[in-house]
């Protein structure tokens, strides 16, 4: 009986209710955005960071990894350091730079990267396979598109400009022997990778035994913070970064699109809440009479409520399945604005849906629901009785 | 490539200048002054690695941050030093990365570019302007970000007060009932909702633009602490006023117009009673002068 | 000293109530006792008091002093949720504008108060069945009030005063919306009622529904000023 009087006011007044159900749509679209943008950004980065199983990272002190163009001196002994590290299985030094491809009448360049292919963490080979000898490379699908060259082609490369004689510096021959998707770079991006020596040796004296990052991949098992701690120690001229500090540091960066997501998710929470509440308030107006005899004949006044908070619940929750389906669009539509960010990973989604993120979303809607609509159908259900009806009589 | 030296400053023990030499002057950016408790006459040695030789010189001031929002997020320090000093102590040589260019404006800059392009080699000439529109790509994108929140926040914002003003125009039903059965005009009614309409559209606008004036101030005040700088993140400029004012009483007139609309096509009998009235039917004037 | 088998009694009850600055002495000091199965009819002027009466013997309003007792229960010292409860099941109200829910049926309506009670639903659809078939409205059950007459909400409202099978019906002018052919319809339906045992305590102006009663109140001021049996038609 209950949810047919509460269905029946619903429908009495159709448009009322369906734009109720809109708005509160557009405020649970809004809020599941905000819920996503919040947690979407640190999980993305996480999962990527983690997406090869390295669990640290050495870069230059003070920096975040290619945060700078610094880079690390002494890398062979660094690394050498590392590896004696019982529980580290595997370590990654990372060169970046620069590749100027020598095409017929143009140059195309490229972000290089010099790697050691054994135990590299930065691409996957989707055609072909890893560079076994010193003169060879793999490149994204955007370098060969660019530079109109395929698999099995040679080039001529070189790694340095020399501004003055305007001339290239560090010529090499390489053959393409693999096509890559290069994890950490943006979309779009013209990447190589060749071997690390390869790449210092065409950057000449400037690279030397020089690199710009370290993987660290810690044996299965092993605590990575008592790792990480032992190589703090060990290794005080670079900065040793765990995911976690990784993490916190792009966190602080990007602390601004978290707060901005608890700002505009409160107010979105908020104009549901006034949209509800108003609108049971009317609705119970308009209905004092109904209301004042219900409890006349006998309907005890925490029914009355429950049928009146019944109302505004449906229309939270109607609004907010709907407004489901909207925020994953407009998710969609914001996450394509931030991922032009210039030089993110194209893995990184700032709006990440998880299942957990619409029961928060929905779980907040239902609440403010009930709390929109209890005061105004408490409050309707607790007018004298007499006093009202001789107020609808004259009325 | 110049070593950013930020990644390298740090309080060193180790100074390779020369002892008879007085130390230099430098320039301190504010945080580092502030995060590393560094006043006015302090000597600090610089080197170019951690832990490596370096030059001791004298913090003689210190710089505030410019209001550029590519550097909001941007947590290192800067030193300002001078030319000579930086090119021994990193072993740049007679090198720099740029140079900047004052010329008497306009055609000059334009005449100075072509002539600079040409007769040098090895470096480009460039106006300052189109350097910034290269540098500020990453606030182009926070700027896309934030017009995309602000239509979304107005079609939601209008869908809101859509709805409001059909629920207040409703409430009014009997009033409107009563009205016409007392033979006021479908026009005038309108007209009197529609004015009522507006007035609640504009008050809540006037005090709309006090609550955003006053949320600026304390989003400002916010993230100027946070982040370490002079930069306002939200300005309400007289355009913004206006489009806010002007699109809610218009929002407003269409809502107060459309509810009416309504209450005044409906039989007057039907809104007193609730029961769905047989409604008139249409009467030609032949059948009237009948 | 009251008669131990009156199922309402009201001993010296006043009702006091603000309009603006002004005090208004809706009932002041009447005293009133009801048997079992009488047919009582509170007549009086407009604004004597009367409906105040009504409100007060129904426990939909507080006395301002005074006692009432309905089926021994001293229902002025009720809290609102055991006012509620008892009156659900042992007093019916029906109104001068019927009051029915209007996005419920006939059947529905006459159902609510039964549902309350939480009693099982194919026995309360059985009993709203036998009462609108007693109103005779057993064709109209499935029709919404906005498609009833008048006539027919008011036997509807009848019926779902006695859903519960209270011991007192309560009503309010019944017949002050009706046109006087179905007014007189309804004074037979509520001797009908009355004849089955149920007592029947009636606010109005009708001078026909006010002759089939068989004691009539008068009041004015606030106060009764006459109460006299009187022969049924």
């Amino acid at each position: 009986m209950l949810l047919r009087l509460a269905w029946a006011a619903l429908t009495r007044h159709r448009a009322r209710t369906l734009l109720a159900m809109l708005g509160v749509a557009v405020s649970a679209a809004m809020l599941l955005d905000m819920v996503m943008l919040s947690s979407g950004m640190r999980e993305s980065f996480k999962n990527l960071l983690l997406s090869r199983g390295f669990q640290l990272r050495v870069a230059p002190k003070g920096t975040l990894p290619f945060d700078t163009d610094a880079t690390i001196p002494g890398a062979s002994a660094l690394v050498a350091r590392i590896r004696s590290d019982g529980d580290v299985t595997a370590v990654s030094p990372v060169l970046g730079g620069q590749l100027h491809v020598v095409l017929a009448a143009r140059t195309v360049t490229a972000a290089a990267i010099g790697v050691e292919p054994a135990v590299q963490g930065d691409y996957e080979i989707t055609h072909g396979r890893e560079p076994a000898g010193p003169n060879e490379m793999v490149a994204s699908a955007d370098f060969l598109a660019a530079s109109r060259l395929a698999l099995g082609d040679t080039l001529s490369a070189a790694a340095g400009y020399d501004p003055q004689l305007r001339s290239l510096t560090g010529r090499r021959t390489l053959r393409i022997v693999g096509v890559a998707h290069f994890i950490y770079m943006p979309a779009g991006q013209r990447a190589v990778a060749l071997p690390l020596a390869t790449l210092q040796s065409m950057e000449g004296a400037s690279a030397g035994d020089r690199v710009s990052l370290m993987m660290i991949r810690a044996r299965s098992g092993a605590n990575v913070d008592s790792v990480l701690a032992r190589l703090q120690r060990a290794l005080p001229s670079v900065s040793v970064i765990s995911t976690a500090s990784a993490m916190r540091q792009v966190d602080d960066r990007l602390s601004y699109f978290r707060q901005l997501a608890l700002i505009l998710g409160a107010v979105s929470l908020v104009v549901g809440f006034l949209l509800v509440t108003t609108l049971v308030t009317v609705s119970v107006n308009e209905r004092l009479g109904e209301i004042v005899i219900m409890r006349a004949i006998g309907v005890a006044r925490t029914r009355v409520v429950a049928q009146i908070v019944l109302e505004g619940v449906a229309i939270m929750l109607v609004g907010t399945v709907a407004g489901l389906g909207l925020g994953l669009i407009t998710a969609r539509y914001l996450n394509s604005i931030l991922a032009s960010f210039p030089g993110l990973p194209a893995a990184i989604d700032f709006f990440l849906f998880q299942p957990r993120d619409a029961w928060i979303a929905l779980g907040m809607l239902a609440v403010a629901g009930v709390l929109a609509a209890v005061y105004p159908s408490w409050r309707g259900a607790s007018l004298p009785i007499a006093l009202t009806l001789r107020e609808e009589a004259i009325g | 490539m110049l070593l950013p030296l930020l990644a390298a400053v740090a309080l060193q023990q180790i100074d390779s200048s020369s002892p008879h030499r007085p130390p230099r002057t430098v320039a301190s950016d504010e945080r580092l002054a502030a995060d590393a408790q560094v006043r006015i006459g302090d000597r600090i040695v610089l080197s170019s690695v951690p832990g490596g030789a370096g030059d001791t010189v004298v913090v003689s001031a210190f710089v505030k941050r410019s209001a550029d929002p590519s550097e909001v997020a941007r947590a290192e320090y800067r030193v300002r030093m001078h030319l000579d000093e930086l090119q021994s102590l990193i072993g740049y040589g007679d090198r720099v990365d740029r140079f900047a260019v004052q010329s008497r404006g306009g055609a000059a800059a334009d005449s100075a570019i072509r002539r600079v392009n040409a007769a040098a080699f090895g470096f480009q000439a460039y106006r300052s302007r189109d350097i910034a529109v290269e540098t500020s790509r990453t606030f182009a994108v926070v700027s896309r970000f934030h017009r995309a929140i602000g239509v979304i926040t107005i079609v939601a914002s209008a869908v809101f007060l859509l709805c409001i003003m059909l629920l207040k125009v409703d409430e009014r039903r009997r009033d409107v009932a009563a009205l016409r059965l007392m033979g006021i005009s479908a026009g005038s009614i309108v007209r009197s909702v529609m004015i009522e309409s507006a007035l609640v559209a504009l008050v809540g606008s006037a005090m709309g633009v006090l609550i955003g004036w006053a949320a600026a101030a304390i989003v400002n005040w916010h993230y100027q602490a946070l982040y370490r700088t002079p930069l306002a993140f939200a300005v309400i400029t007289p355009a913004v006023v206006a489009l806010a004012v002007s699109l809610s009483v218009v929002l407003g007139l269409l809502a107060g117009f459309a509810a009416a609309q309504r209450l005044v096509h409906l039989p007057a009998l039907e809104l007193i009673t609730g029961r769905r009235e047989p409604r008139a039917p249409n009467r030609s004037r032949a059948a009237e002068t009948a | 000293m009251t008669n131990s088998d009156a199922v309402l009694v009201a001993r010296d009850v006043t009702r006091a109530y603000h309009m603006g600055e002004e005090p208004v002495h809706a009932v002041r000091g009447v005293s009133l006792e009801i048997t079992p199965g009488d047919y009582v009819a509170i007549v009086g002027p407009s604004g004597c008091g009367k409906s105040t009466m009504l409100n007060l013997l129904g426990g939909i309003d507080r006395p301002t002093s005074g006692a009432l007792f309905v089926n021994g229960v001293r229902v002025d010292r009720l809290s609102d949720a055991e006012a509620t409860r008892f009156r659900l099941h042992h007093i019916g109200f029906v109104f001068q504008r019927f009051y029915l829910m209007p996005a419920l049926t006939a059947i529905e309506n006459v159902e609510l108060p039964m549902a309350e009670a939480k009693v099982a639903r194919h026995q309360r659809l059985t009993r709203a069945r036998e009462l609108l078939a007693y109103v005779g409205l057993a064709a109209r059950r499935d029709h919404r009030p906005t498609q009833l007459s008048g006539g027919e909400q008011q036997r509807v409202a009848i019926a779902r005063a006695l859903a519960n099978k209270p011991s007192i019906i309560l009503a309010d002018e019944p017949t002050g919306e009706l046109d006087a052919k179905t007014g007189q319809e309804m004074i037979k339906l509520l001797a009908g009622v009355n004849g089955d045992g149920t007592t029947i305590v009636v606010v109005t102006h009708d001078e026909d529904l006010a002759r089939a009663a068989r004691r009539v109140v008068h009041m004015r001021d606030g106060l009764v000023v006459d109460d006299r049996r009187q022969d049924a038609p």
